[in-house]
């Protein structure tokens, strides 16, 4: 089993949401986030004065699926969230060592 | 129909009108502070002080409230006490130290200093309170200046000595028919009394307690610009009671001092967001900038409502928000501006705008517009006066007269303030949180926050009610 961590354009989830669906994940948790990458910041105005703002928001989602998954799943999130300009966001796949499903305790795949 | 007209419930001098008016617009202005000023500074400043500014906005109101009516109101409104020679200075300089706190002293006819001769159709009580509210807004104001350092215990004491030294000698010398309003300076409802004053001492008091931490001057973006939009809102419909109610009757020049007042404000928004717009660094329209271009429309109107006519007070906003808007980004770079950490601009937005609206009048005040009723030693004519500008009557008189009253309140405010502040500073070993608990704010001086965010889950101990403490 596989997670798989995408942090993306905001405006973007619905998008990978729907593409993620269509390739047969079942569920996904999303965190509102911020962070820098090559983009750096941007500025804001108050009263007169400028403000950098070095963390840009972006939504962090996370989804377990089965190994045989990850690839179309890594195509669906990326075909999803590109727009093409710099500040898209990064995709990344760790091992999962056990997954439990709470209310049945059923262990492995089964519990995804 | 008899019946109501043989058995009036209160004296023949009351005017139902004028004493409704009278406290429709005293609660306007005090609405101007509660919660006006508490959500416009508490989402101006940084989330960390909204808890300690709006408590401090709470406070001074409460403590103004109090002193007001121990011995403020009948300092700066009651009968003048004559300290020297009639004419000279001493002698319309204080009114006296009496509380005001009688059956009779609230419920008997008001009186002013500045009104011998036409009576107030409303009992004293109106007249106080109305006169409260605006003694009120003055320390809230300057407060903006101090916000992000200033120890709590110093402001419980700095409100009711500021509002005793400067506040009551300042209305009473240019309202209370002191030794100003003698001489013929005009301040129709407090842009030298309450901002000019408001401006100064937010300058000084903000000098003498010194800067905030760097780190929170680097990060002094606002809380929330949607509560500034509330507490913008409800200054600028609040300031109908502010000048509208400075007549003193439900008359013709109210209803003319409501309407340049919105007009030179709505003049004001729009000059800021033109000069926005068009000469600042980054060409963009800011509503912090729209905001405080309203404030400079307002506060320069205040001085000249029912003085000016309607080209008047498009001029007024034109002219304020103009000169604020150079200061605001060219004069706040140069010394001593560049020093201070007048944490909110207060400086600009009520000082400088009410200096400039002040001195205004002596150009723009056109003697076609009346004011009724209000008639002191100084005023020619019977039941309504007018000042004349130099547009109208050639004469600079009215300036001059104006100048020497703003010189007058700038002195004396930023010498008060300062005494004031080292008093204080003294009696309670310093006049700043330590630099631990600034980093903190809120929760380390107050133990709350604007925006609780507990870890949720519910509780396995004994619910509280039936815990032995609380039994």
């Amino acid at each position: 089993m596989k997670l798989v961590t995408a942090v993306v354009k905001p405006f973007k989830l619905d998008e990978v949401k729907v593409a993620v669906q269509g390739v047969g994940v079942t569920g996904m948790t999303v965190t509102p986030a911020r962070g820098f990458g090559r983009t750096g910041g941007h500025i804001e105005i108050y009263r007169g004065k400028e403000y950098e703002f070095d963390f840009i928001d972006k939504i962090r989602i996370e989804i377990a699926c089965t190994d045989e998954q990850v690839e179309e799943v890594l195509d669906a999130i990326v075909k999803a969230a590109r727009t093409g300009v710099v500040g898209d966001g990064k995709v990344w796949v760790l091992d999962v060592e056990r997954v439990v499903r709470v209310r049945t305790n059923e262990r492995g795949p089964e519990a995804l | 129909m008899l019946y109501a007209a043989t058995n009036i419930p209160y004296p023949s001098w009351l005017n139902p009108a004028d004493n409704t008016w009278q406290l429709v617009a005293a609660t306007l202005v005090g609405l101007m502070s509660l919660p006006g000023i508490a959500v416009l500074y508490g989402g101006l400043v940084r989330k960390k002080w909204i808890v300690n500014t709006m408590l401090m906005v709470f406070a001074g109101f409460s403590l103004t409230l109090v002193v007001w009516m121990l011995w403020g109101y009948n300092m700066a409104f009651g009968p003048i006490s004559h300290f020297g020679p009639t004419g000279s200075f001493w002698s319309g300089f204080i009114g006296h130290f009496t509380p005001l706190a009688t059956a009779t002293s609230e419920q008997g006819q008001a009186v002013s200093g500045a009104n011998t001769l036409i009576p107030f159709h409303f009992p004293t009580a109106t007249l106080a309170y109305f006169q409260f509210v605006f003694a009120a807004i003055t320390p809230l104001l300057f407060l903006g200046g101090l916000v992000g350092r200033l120890k709590f215990k110093a402001w419980l004491l700095i409100v009711p000595l500021w509002i005793t030294m400067i506040y009551c000698v300042n209305a009473c010398l240019l309202w209370g028919g002191g030794f100003f309003a003698q001489k013929g300076a005009v301040d129709y409802s407090g842009g030298y009394v309450i901002h000019l004053s408001a401006g100064v001492a937010a300058f000084v008091g903000a000098a003498i307690l010194g800067p905030r931490r760097w780190q929170d001057r680097e990060n002094a973006f606002p809380s929330n610009l949607m509560m500034v939009a509330v507490g913008a809102g409800i200054l600028w419909l609040g300031w109908n009671g502010f000048n509208g109610g400075d007549p003193f009757y439900a008359g013709a020049d109210a209803a003319s001092a409501v309407l340049n007042t919105n007009v030179a404000t709505a003049v004001g928004v729009l000059t800021w967001l033109c000069m926005d717009m068009f000469f600042s660094r980054q060409k963009k329209p800011t509503f912090l900038g729209a905001i405080n271009g309203m404030l400079c429309g307002l506060v320069a109107i205040t001085p000249s409502a029912g003085w000016v006519d309607g080209t008047g007070a498009i001029f007024v906003g034109l002219i304020s928000a103009s000169l604020v808007w150079v200061a605001w980004n060219y004069l706040s770079k140069v010394r001593p501006f560049s020093k201070v950490d007048d944490a909110l601009g207060v400086v600009y937005t009520h000082g400088f705008a009410g200096l400039i609206g002040g001195l205004l009048v002596g150009f723009l005040a056109d003697p076609a517009m009346t004011e009724y009723g209000v008639k002191g030693a100084h005023f020619k004519g019977v039941g309504g006066f007018d000042v004349q500008g130099w547009f109208y009557g050639h004469s600079f008189h009215q300036l001059w007269e104006q100048m020497i009253a703003a010189a007058w309140i700038i002195c004396w405010t930023a010498f008060g303030t300062a005494l004031i502040f080292y008093l204080v500073k003294f009696l309670l070993g310093g006049l700043r949180e330590p630099d631990d608990v600034l980093a903190i704010g809120d929760i380390a001086i107050h133990e709350e926050e604007a925006f609780p965010d507990p870890t949720f889950g519910e509780s396995l101990e004994t619910p509280s009610h039936t815990h032995v403490d609380n039994i």
